[in-house]
């Protein structure tokens, strides 16, 4: 048992009869480095560690967090928490887990990351700026190069039995670089992640994002037109995002997703699969346990473009009822916040091709580089959307002119069910969750300009 | 909140590698929140966060560490982690400290800690319930509560040492109404940097029933005309569009990087001589304000329009230090210990002027009045705007007539306030946060009612 889950269950010694009690405790060290113009702008070293406790007592809840862990800061916290609960309206959801074996993941914590020095990271940051400067002749400047990392741990103890911890460690680095033609400005995202510094690809990234900055000078507005379309793996990623939220039961009993009351139908592509799977070793939130010690596991949301499944964690299961259980969801903002149902890994899953096959097969289609509006341009009950697109055209297998100022608009499902090919090139993106992007050809879209 | 041998201590060891000066924040936030939705109480929780970062600045450059144990050990290790991003030679020593002890100007009479948590879920449904009470179309009402005591400790090698309290409390109701398919929402949030007594002059009753008449009114409204035209704010209805559209084009880091339409032009008549404008943290008990900024410079009122010539900008020391000026403006704010400060807003006020508010009505012959804005983008290096309006009238030959929604307000910041011809003598208050580099801050908007000579409205009717 380590230091950080003693911690969570010495949280509990002063529970009373007839309250379930859960501490769920976080400890995190980070660090990270801005660099601009050849120079450290900030560099921030962090680190945090709190307690948050759970208390329900005739299914009313109560909720208190704390970042002083001595043990009168903890007794404080149990007898807000308690207190809280008083208020609390009972509700069927309000209910602890109970404890259920879970397998360690020892893979997701690689050691060493505490002794790279910080003068080691500031160099990562400025070779990353360097990298991206050299890397095309047009990138005039970088907006800014990060590096950053991370050793994350946190532990769950509840009266109920459950008693869980683990540790990560997080290293990554992203650019935004700037090519600039003339009066014009494009900007290209490049981005590295891996669990130590030597698995990060500096090189990779700033060519990245080099190349994507590049590529767009000298885009132009299309006229209106329908043509095959293909999602770059950051755009997948981001369509994703918004998916996320719409398989979460919370949402689904709320009445906020399109998916609520449709399990069972045709919702995507006969080809295509949605799964969440919390033990996917290179997906970034990769964990053993969820953030209430429910052990994590593989879901298949959407089964060959069927929907099968929704996202809970034990409050939502609860009160689905019907036998229905957490499907190891439950996820926290930090310490200071209660549970809700949130994805862990989330990925598109089929037959995969090599990405030249879906250039060769989307000819005269627009290649979809960035897209601007998302979050605000959907609507997550009818699953409409338009949202704006940067991008390239695809001519001969290769990508071709730059595209700018174009629209797409359609719905969540016609999307799915308009994958065509799912590409090889799956990789996870930190960008609100931890969601792979894929290379995707969908059929033919309308792409609104002139 | 920190013993003073702590203090020298880490800023010692934050100046070892070459900084030109070191900082101390320590906090502790005491905070409650209640929400209630779909009748029931979704949360109610309570929080304590203790925390400390030590800051190491040279030139332009700045290194920041935080930690939440505040023991010596912690505070060195936070110091020297700090201390290893700045790369250069000792040359800057710790001054004697001395505590400053500001006057505070937001007295509190009754302490969120001292209220139980009976009477403030009481509170919360007093809130909720009136704003169902407004009738059958009202199909959603969430109700939220929260206050905070935010304790700061701030010390620097230059010799600063202050231990200040801001206190905050809010009242918010979102309601949804909706008729034959058509939804609408209303919005009432007032806050203020007072305790529980808030609530004695701000009923919970008018909150609810502010955001549900909102809504409800909405439901009668039709869809937006498009096109040029007079436009009227009301008292406290312009505020966003100051604060968006001129505020931060006027905070220093913007100015310094040359970002911003307003970069270069101190000394200009850039708005109409009617428009004063200021930004000011000294505001008694106002939702922005306090009596120390976040990197110990006593709160100040800052002039930034003065009868429309452009007077004045809003700094942290960094962006101080860019600018070439000798201190900031007391503008230094941070979300928390853990995020480094930035040149921020406080309460952003437009001064009342002279015109009886039913007098800036009268003579327009055909025009838009605004009683509220939502959200908008603004560009800063064009000063171009749009801002979605929440509720408007139109104005017809001096009279408010048909309500309409979904109108959009676009323009331009310096053009817009040099077309304002006509400033009311009254002024209302509204409360909101504002997000930059992803931190997020209270601030206070103010306003007279103002009127704009035109501006353009897209609208969808």
């Amino acid at each position: 048992m380590g230091e950080l889950l003693d911690l969570a269950t010495s949280a509990l010694v002063g529970a009373q009869g007839g309250e379930a009690v859960e501490a769920y405790a976080v400890h995190g060290v980070a660090t990270s480095v801005a660099v601009y113009g050849g120079e450290v702008e900030t560099l921030t070293s962090a680190e945090t560690r709190g307690v948050g406790v759970r208390v329900v007592v005739d299914r009313r809840l109560g909720f208190a967090s704390s970042s002083d862990v001595t043990p009168p800061g903890l007794e404080r916290a149990l007898a807000q928490a308690r207190s809280n609960a008083a208020f609390g309206t009972p509700d069927v959801g309000n209910v602890l887990p109970e404890p259920a074996p879970w397998e360690p993941m020892p893979a997701i914590l690689v050691p060493g990351l505490e002794s790279v020095p910080a003068a080691r990271k500031v160099e990562l940051a400025l070779e990353l700026e360097r990298a991206t400067l050299a890397a095309d002749p047009r990138v005039r400047a970088v907006q800014r190069a990060t590096y950053g990392d991370g050793i994350s741990r946190a532990a769950v103890a509840s009266t109920t039995g459950v008693s869980a911890e683990y540790a990560r460690s997080d290293v990554y680095a992203y650019v935004s670089a700037l090519a600039r033609a003339g009066e014009e400005t494009q900007t290209g995202f490049g981005l590295t992640t891996g669990r130590s510094v030597a698995e990060l690809d500096i090189a990779a990234a700033a060519a990245e994002g080099a190349a994507r900055a590049a590529r767009l000078l000298g885009a132009r507005k299309p006229a209106t037109t329908t043509v095959p379309v293909v999602f770059d793996p950051l755009v997948t990623a981001q369509f994703l995002g918004v998916l996320a939220s719409m398989f979460s039961a919370e949402a689904v009993q709320k009445g906020r997703s399109l998916f609520a009351g449709r399990l069972g139908d045709q919702v995507a592509d006969a080809g295509l699969s949605i799964v969440d799977d919390g033990r996917l070793l290179d997906g970034p939130a990769a964990a053993p346990v969820d953030d209430e010690g429910v052990p994590t596991r593989r879901t298949v949301l959407v089964e060959d473009g069927v929907l099968r499944r929704f996202l809970h964690d034990t409050e939502t299961a609860a009160r689905d009822g019907d036998g229905t259980t957490s499907t190891g969801n439950a996820s926290r903002a930090g310490h200071t916040s209660t549970p809700g149902v949130g994805p862990s890994n989330l990925f598109l899953d089929g037959t995969a091709v090599p990405v030249a096959d879906i250039l060769a097969a989307a000819d005269g289609g627009l290649y979809v580089q960035d897209v601007s509006g998302l979050h605000s341009g959907v609507n997550p009950v009818s699953g409409e959307f338009s949202v704006g697109v940067t991008g390239l055209w695809v001519r001969g297998g290769e990508l071709a002119e730059p595209v700018r100022e174009a629209t797409v608009s359609s719905t969540i499902v016609e999307m799915l069910r308009a994958v065509a090919m799912l590409g090889e090139d799956r990789r996870f993106f930190p960008v609100g969750g931890s969601l792979a992007g894929a290379t995707l050809l969908l059929g033919f879209m309308t792409v609104g300009g002139t | 909140m920190l013993d003073e041998a702590d203090v020298t201590a880490t800023l010692t060891a934050a100046l070892t590698t070459g900084g030109d000066w070191a900082e101390i924040y320590a906090e502790q936030r005491d905070s409650t929140a209640i929400r209630i939705e779909d009748h029931r109480v979704e949360e109610l929780t309570s929080g304590r966060d203790i925390g400390a970062g030590v800051r190491v600045v040279r030139g332009p450059q700045s290194a920041y560490a935080y930690t939440n144990v505040l023991s010596r050990d912690s505070l060195v290790a936070a110091a020297k982690a700090a201390a290893a991003g700045i790369a250069g030679a000792q040359h800057a020593s710790v001054a004697d400290l001395t505590r400053e002890s500001p006057p505070t100007r937001h007295p509190i009479r009754l302490a969120p800690d001292d209220v139980d948590k009976a009477t403030k879920v009481a509170l919360t449904r007093r809130a909720e319930e009136a704003a169902w009470a407004q009738g059958a179309e009202v199909r959603q009402v969430l109700a939220a509560y929260a206050d905070v005591a935010q304790r700061v400790f701030l010390a620097n090698s230059n010799g600063h040492l202050s231990d200040t309290t801001r206190v905050r409390s809010r009242l918010v109701a979102q309601v949804v109404a909706a008729r034959d398919g058509l939804v609408q929402t209303g919005f009432e949030g007032p806050g203020a940097s007072r305790g529980f007594e808030l609530f004695g002059e701000v009923t919970p009753e008018s909150v609810g029933e502010k955001a549900a008449q909102q809504a409800l009114r909405l439901l009668d409204s039709v869809p937006s005309p498009a096109g040029e035209m007079t436009v009227v704010l009301n008292a406290g209805g312009g505020g966003v569009l100051f604060h968006e559209a001129c505020g931060h084009g006027l905070e220093a880091d913007a100015i310094a990087k040359d970002t911003t339409v307003y970069a270069g032009r101190r000394g200009e008549q850039v708005g109409s001589e009617l428009f004063t404008g200021v930004d000011d943290a000294t505001l008694p008990n106002g939702w922005g304000s306090f009596d120390v900024d976040d990197e110990g410079a006593s709160a100040q009122r800052t002039v930034l329009f003065d009868h429309g010539v452009l007077a004045g900008e809003m700094s942290d020391r960094i962006s101080a230090y860019k600018l070439g000026l000798t201190a900031s403006s007391g503008n230094g704010r941070r979300q928390s210990y853990a995020s480094v400060p930035q040149p921020r807003m406080t309460n952003s006020l437009v001064l009342p002027g002279e015109s009886g508010p039913a007098a800036v009505i009268a003579d327009v012959a055909h025009g838009l009045y605004a009683e509220g804005l939502g959200g908008g983008e603004v560009n800063p290096a064009t000063g171009d705007f749009v801002f979605g309006i929440t509720e408007a009238y139109l104005i017809s030959n001096g009279e408010l007539t048909q309500r309409i929604r979904g109108a959009n307000l676009i323009g331009n910041g310096p053009r817009a306030i040099s077309l304002v011809d006509a400033v009311g003598t009254d002024f209302a208050l509204k409360q909101g946060m504002c997000g930059k580099g992803g931190q997020w801050v209270p601030v206070a908007f103010g306003t007279p009612t103002l009127r704009i000579a035109r501006l353009t409205i897209g609208g969808t009717g």
